[in-house]
């Protein structure tokens, strides 16, 4: 039950995009965030249709399993797109009905901002989120923010940080589940009564939980320095990323897609923003 | 229900449950393939397999807490599936002690952990009082521990706790999991030994998960092995431990005093079947020799 929330969505897989390095997946994810923001024109939305759904096909990543990962932000594109229909005042009228009028323009608007989240978060997804594990994520992360160490920011200590917190929600969420099992079979009622009945059966889950949290806290701790953890001073690791031929072709291709959306917004005719 | 009826119930039967973890993801693993199965009452079912091979799945499933993809559970003969709404009538009917319970005490005293149970099942303060009090004495535990937080008990302690917090509902079906992982030999008897008399005491039916051969010789009547998600044998003590090959094809041991008894039969010594403890092969062997030495002597 609890089992089902996804918090990292990582699909294992074998595609280009999983084997690429996770510190260019993450420069990727940024120039896609970027490129979804250049798109100006119909033709650069409908080249950005197709390159996001080149990458999904590319990551391996089941469609169904993209479209899932967008059902939590439906409400929001919804209400973009409602937003923007009503309130865009534009030159081409096409229907009134009291107040309310729509424009050409706004309709546009909408399906562009439909598009544009869309793309944003499936792209980003199978760039990233889907293809890469939370762990390598983090790593890239650390070296990719490496040189703000310069700055005595202590990026090894934030990037740790980060790793054992990922590292334990799935552990958590079993936790929470086998508690909330066990005071089930004690009777507990999680799902009917009113909302402070319901918040007060949570006492006897929070309660072990938090215990447990704090205890497991300590043994990693202890567990940590055992094995004479101090911070990441000369700390070696034992998988150094490298790039391969492969992530500077992924970058090639996404540097094309940028030029070639620039490009198209300045020579293309038609609608644009 | 009355009291005749109640006495004489308890029965848990599998028709063709089947439990697939992760359906439709990468991860998908079949835990509970197909399984046919009758617990009865009146006796402890030991339930033993390799990690792995889904006696813990198939305890959860047993009392309700996961929903079988195939099959059926019948709980004296009524589908525990039919009406998912009484689904806590279930759970007061088949007590469910998870691995490591100690984990779920939260309450500030021992007694209201142990009431907590039993106050979910609205009975009146007396009723609860005297369930606390009768299944701390089932699980070992002093009446004046009783007043203490839980946590400022020992591990052992803790367990017990836990495990007279189920026992309080008073359940027609007592299902234990792994209860004596990680205990020491003293902690381990007291608690099975518990158990297997609050068996006697109701009649109910009892089964635990175990890892150790030993114990489940020692404390069960019937035996249930599992191996990858399927019942690899089942019978009374005697049949089950008496294919050694079986047992250890399943990732298993056999109880040490079987492989002695093997030992000693393979040389041409008659030896009883029914003999699985340590106390109770000391009686055999000692019986047999004083008669050996007694034949010894008459010549």
């Amino acid at each position: 039950m609890l089992k089902d929330i996804t918090l990292g969505q990582y699909f294992p897989g074998n595609s280009p995009l999983h084997r690429a390095d996770p510190r260019m997946k993450l420069i990727l994810t940024l120039v896609e965030i970027t490129a979804v923001f250049l798109c100006k024109n119909m033709y650069s939305f409908i080249l950005l249709i197709a390159f996001t759904a080149a990458l999904v096909i590319m990551s391996r990543i089941p469609p169904r399993m993209v479209f899932r990962g967008l059902k939590p932000i439906i409400f929001i594109i919804a209400f973009t797109a409602i937003i923007n229909i009503f309130w865009t005042k534009g030159d081409n009228l096409l229907f009134e009905f009291g107040f309310i009028k729509v424009y050409f323009e706004g309709v546009m608007f909408a399906v562009f901002m439909i598009i544009r989240i869309v793309c944003l978060l499936a792209g980003t997804s199978v760039v990233l989120t889907y293809t890469t594990s939370p762990i390598a994520i983090t790593d890239g992360l650390e070296q990719l923010l490496a040189p703000l160490k310069k700055i005595k920011l202590p990026v090894h200590e934030f990037s740790m940080m980060m790793t054992i917190a990922l590292r334990f929600i799935p552990t958590l969420i079993e936790e929470t589940d086998r508690i909330m099992s066990a005071q089930k079979a004690r009777g507990a009622d999680f799902t009917s009564g009113s909302l402070i009945d319901r918040a007060k059966a949570l006492v006897p889950v929070l309660i072990p939980l938090f215990v447990s949290a704090f205890r497991r806290a300590d043994e990693l701790a202890v567990a940590m320095e055992c094995r004479c953890y101090r911070g990441g001073d000369g700390r070696t690791r034992m998988n150094v990323l490298r790039y391969s031929a492969l992530d500077f072709v992924l970058l090639a291709v996404f540097a094309l897609f940028c030029a070639a959306v620039l490009l198209i917004n300045r020579f293309a005719p038609g609608f644009s923003l | 229900m009355n009291q005749e009826n109640s006495n004489s119930a308890g029965t848990v039967e599998l028709r063709g449950v089947s439990y697939i973890y992760g359906r439709g993801t990468p991860f998908e693993k079949k835990a509970i393939d197909n399984i046919n199965l009758t617990f009865e009452p009146g006796c402890i079912t030991g339930l033993i397999g390799h990690t792995g091979s889904g006696k813990s799945t198939l305890v959860q499933l047993l009392n309700g807490l996961l929903k079988p993809d195939e099959g059926r559970i019948l709980v004296d003969g009524v589908d525990i599936w039919d009406e998912p709404k009484k689904q806590n009538k279930l759970r007061f009917k088949v007590g469910l002690v998870f691995q490591y319970p100690e984990y779920q005490l939260f309450e500030e005293t021992v007694r209201r952990d142990i009431a907590y149970g039993p106050s979910n099942m609205k009975l009146s303060g007396e009723e609860i009082e005297r369930r606390v009090v009768e299944s701390a004495k089932f699980c070992g535990l002093d009446e004046e521990l009783l007043d203490k937080s839980p946590f400022e008990l020992s591990g052992g302690q803790r367990r017990r706790a836990a495990i007279a917090g189920v026992i309080a509902m008073e359940p027609r079906v007592l299902i234990l999991d792994e209860p004596t992982a990680g205990l020491d030999p003293m902690g381990r008897e007291d608690i099975l030994g518990g158990m297997r008399s609050y068996q006697r005491a109701r009649n109910s039916t009892v089964i635990i998960v175990s890892h150790s051969m030993e114990d489940m010789a020692r404390y069960s009547d019937r035996i249930v092995v599992m191996k990858n998600g399927r019942v690899e044998a089942s019978g009374g003590r005697t049949e089950v431990f008496s294919r050694s090959d079986m047992l250890i094809g399943a990732g298993l041991d056999v109880p040490q005093i079987t492989r002695l008894w093997e030992i000693l039969k393979g040389r041409g010594i008659e030896l009883p079947d029914d003999v699985f403890t340590v106390e109770r092969a000391c009686e055999v062997l000692l019986d047999l020799l004083r008669t050996d030495l007694q034949t010894v002597k008459g010549r």
